[in-house]
């Protein structure tokens, strides 16, 4: 019961962090490591930046 | 069952209408106009939009999505719906759909309300859902990108370039705005200027603190914030300090440009990143607050349905109810801007095909409903004390009392006592001719929210609503200086190509350096021109935004043509058909009007007469002449470029009916998806 409510309360923060488009790197390692296992693995800083420079990079993500 | 329901929701969205219809010259409540816009979304969308999915855009769920064919973890990655209309909608709605339907409202609700409804239906959100699937068929290809390999490389180019030019317009429209609200507002200028330093501290925490941690730096950010809103009451109420905060319009319009040059050169995550978590939360968060507020309070609305300014002669902006309505709502009913979002982030994200019916259309029905909101938000003010915020001070006199007469003279009353009891009502030491939508649409929430959540709190709430309106708009500032900054690089590679390099220093500082100097140009001529700078800059944001719409559904248009889809075609035909009657007459009407306060020309005419005559200080005149010509080349710029394009796109789609060029889809090749259908 106690790890279910846990477990909601992090999705709704999961779901909160993808509607305003926050990295998600727990989720990015799992893709990886499923996926790309031989390739490294990125620090959580690195990542951070890599996601924020594409994201606010040439193509508008905000209207008016 | 279901049929009954639905029969139940088209009686009730139609009895709305028609209280609205048969009440008119009467007070009647806002939630009429709320029930009718609802009742019209449900049944466009249970049937227009499933039309359009189902048979014109033939979305197959088994048919895998970019997000699932190329997932990265990073931009491409599969999102469930809900999430994913959030973020959507996080993206689309800013400060247009508030304040195009407040400023229209100086022709009454009733033709705001309509155009708001019935284009989102049948254009707005056809636009957004038809670029939404063209871009997710094509791996997510941006609106650029499409024009130039469905219509021509010539037509590609001219569409960058009409995009870099809207942007700057837009840029500087929504920075006067923000200007007109914050103007000799220590509280104000106290909250908005804390935010910068709330950003800083929040990009440190993230990137160098506390790598990552996102959400717990916008907690802290969002506390911060409010905690700075509730601080601006002291700094305005303190001799010593509410000098330090009051500043005059230039200043605070070269204080916004250093910022936009600042953001667009320093790395994202620095300033940009937190801005956008904290304008984001606010945004959702406020809107949320709004539509509670107005269910609560179900406000009765006292501006007319119809006011006598739909002959052209209204303070707020120059000209008649058609075209200007049509221009002056953008947002909300139709935007062109949509297309560069629904052809960016979004297509990437979606988990299924399907969902881009919600995503697309059903974000855009949501968008209208803010709009519908603000008309609400705007309609509660009493007339005259609306066109008192919203009109110039050169037409309504210096004081308030010469004001006060002006208005009584278009048939409102207000009086001088009520104008300054509002006014210290709600923390400030004037409320009148704060034009640009922001304080009026303020006033209008905190009166709403009084009424919901108590009236003790009518200034905080004031100032809640225009930190959340310039946070947002800010953030439009920067993201779009930096957006614009790439484009013009991209644009100058094509002639240099070391300009062309995005990471090279000397090309970042030349280009945001353009860029900023672009909009700020506009944004100083606005806040210098004696006619508050909104009555010019809006109606050409709101044509260019249209503008791009046309493209945008010239592009939809010619996805359908070639696609082989050529018998639906006018679910795009027909919304484009209206904003170029629109579009253009507006332009034309911009450009030629012999009225000096709606034509460019005439304008620049007029004050060289005036200079002539010696009433009028012949380097003002000058650089007034010089605005006016400039306004109107850029008028002249957007018409050639849409004629263009949607004549080269005319050309394309009769080729392709003519058989001259055969029906050949550009779609990425079907992959059957491993989702379970």
């Amino acid at each position: 019961m106690r790890s279910d409510a846990r477990g909601f309360f992090a999705r709704c923060l999961d779901g909160v962090r993808r509607v305003s488009g926050m990295p998600d790197y727990a989720a990015f390692l799992a893709h990886q490591r499923l996926n790309h296992p031989d390739q490294p693995v990125p620090s959580e800083r690195d990542f951070f930046t890599a996601y924020v420079t594409a994201r606010y990079g040439d193509s508008p993500t905000r209207c008016c | 069952m279901q049929t009954l329901a639905w029969i139940l929701v088209s009686a009730l969205g139609a009895a709305a209408w028609g209280v609205v219809a048969l009440h008119r010259g009467e007070t009647i409540s806002a939630a009429w106009l709320v029930l009718a816009a609802i009742g019209t979304y449900l049944v466009a969308y249970r049937f227009y939009a499933r039309f359009l999915a189902s048979r014109v855009l033939e979305l197959d769920d088994r048919r895998a999505t970019p997000a699932e064919r190329l997932n990265n973890g990073r931009d491409f990655v599969p999102t469930t719906r809900g999430v994913l209309f959030g973020h959507h909608f996080a993206a689309i709605a800013g400060a247009g759909p508030l304040v195009g339907p407040v400023l229209a409202a100086q022709f009454g609700y009733l033709p705001g309300l309509l155009w708001i409804v019935f284009g989102v239906v049948l254009g707005g959100a056809v636009q957004d859902f038809v670029i939404l699937f063209a871009s997710m068929r094509r791996d997510g290809k941006s609106l650029g990108q499409m024009a130039k390999e469905e219509i021509g490389p010539v037509t590609g180019i001219a569409a960058m370039l009409a995009i870099l030019a809207i942007m700057v317009i837009l840029l500087a429209v929504l920075a006067l705005v923000v200007v007109n609200a914050l103007r000799d507002s220590p509280w104000g200028m106290f909250t908005i200027a804390c935010t910068v330093p709330i950003a800083l501290l929040m990009g440190f925490w993230m990137k160098v603190w506390r790598p990552g941690r996102t959400l717990e730096a916008t907690a802290i950010g969002i506390l911060l914030l409010l905690a700075a809103l509730v601080g601006g009451r002291y700094v305005a109420e303190s001799a010593a300090l509410a000098p330090l905060f009051t500043a005059s319009g230039t200043t605070i319009a070269w204080l916004i440009i250093g910022y936009g040059f600042v953001a667009s050169v320093l790395p994202v995550w620095m300033l940009l990143c937190p801005r956008d978590y904290l304008s984001t939360f606010m945004k959702i968060g406020t809107i949320l607050l709004l539509a509670v507020g107005i269910l609560i309070v179900l406000p009765p609305l006292k501006l007319p349905a119809l006011t006598r300014f739909i002959d052209g002669s209204g303070p707020v902006f120059a000209g008649r109810l058609f075209p200007f309505a049509f221009i002056t709502i953008a947002c909300g009913a139709i935007s062109g801007f949509h297309a560069m979002v629904a052809s960016g982030t979004t297509p990437k994200m979606l988990r299924r095909e399907g969902d881009a019916l919600l995503i697309g259309y059903g974000g855009m029905l949501m968008e209208s409903f803010v709009a519908v909101m603000a008309l609400c938000a705007a309609a509660v003010l009493d007339p005259g004390v609306y066109f008192a915020i919203n009109a110039p001070l050169a037409t309504l006199g210096g004081s308030l009392d010469a004001a006060a007469e002006t208005i009584r003279a278009w048939g409102f009353a207000v009086t001088p006592g009520q104008m300054q009891a509002l006014a210290a009502s709600v923390g400030e030491t004037t409320l009148l001719a704060r034009t640009g939508g922001a304080p009026s649409l303020a006033v209008g929430m905190a009166q709403i929210f009084s009424g919901a959540f108590g009236a003790h709190l009518t200034a905080l709430w004031y100032h809640f609503a225009i930190m959340f309106e310039a946070l947002f708009i800010l953030t439009t500032v920067d993201t779009g200086t930096r957006v614009g900054r790439f484009m013009f690089q991209e644009l100058a590679g094509h002639v240099w190509a070391p300009m062309g390099r995005t990471s090279w220093y000397p090309s970042i500082l030349l280009a945001s350096g353009a860029v900023v100097a672009g909009w700020g140009w506009f944004l100083l001529q606005g806040v210098q021109d004696p006619l508050g700078g909104i009555n010019t800059l809006w109606p050409l944001f709101g044509i260019s935004n249209q503008l791009l719409a046309a493209i945008a559904l010239a592009v939809g248009t010619t996805v359908l043509v070639r696609s082989g889809k050529a018998r639906y075609a006018w679910v795009t035909l027909l919304p484009l058909a209206w904003l170029l009657v629109v579009t253009l007459t507006a332009g034309w009407q911009k450009l030629f009007s012999a009225d000096p306060r709606l034509g460019f020309l005439a304008h620049a005419a007029a004050t060289a007469a005036q200079v002539a005559a010696g009433t009028l200080d012949p380097a003002r005149g000058a650089r007034l002449i010089f605005n006016d010509r400039l306004d109107a080349a850029v008028a002249a710029l957007f018409m050639a470029v849409v004629v263009l394009v949607v004549v080269s796109s005319a050309r394309v789609w009769l080729r392709v009916l003519q058989g001259r060029t055969p029906v050949v889809s550009r779609e990425a090749p079907f992959v059957e998806t491993e989702y379970a259908v």
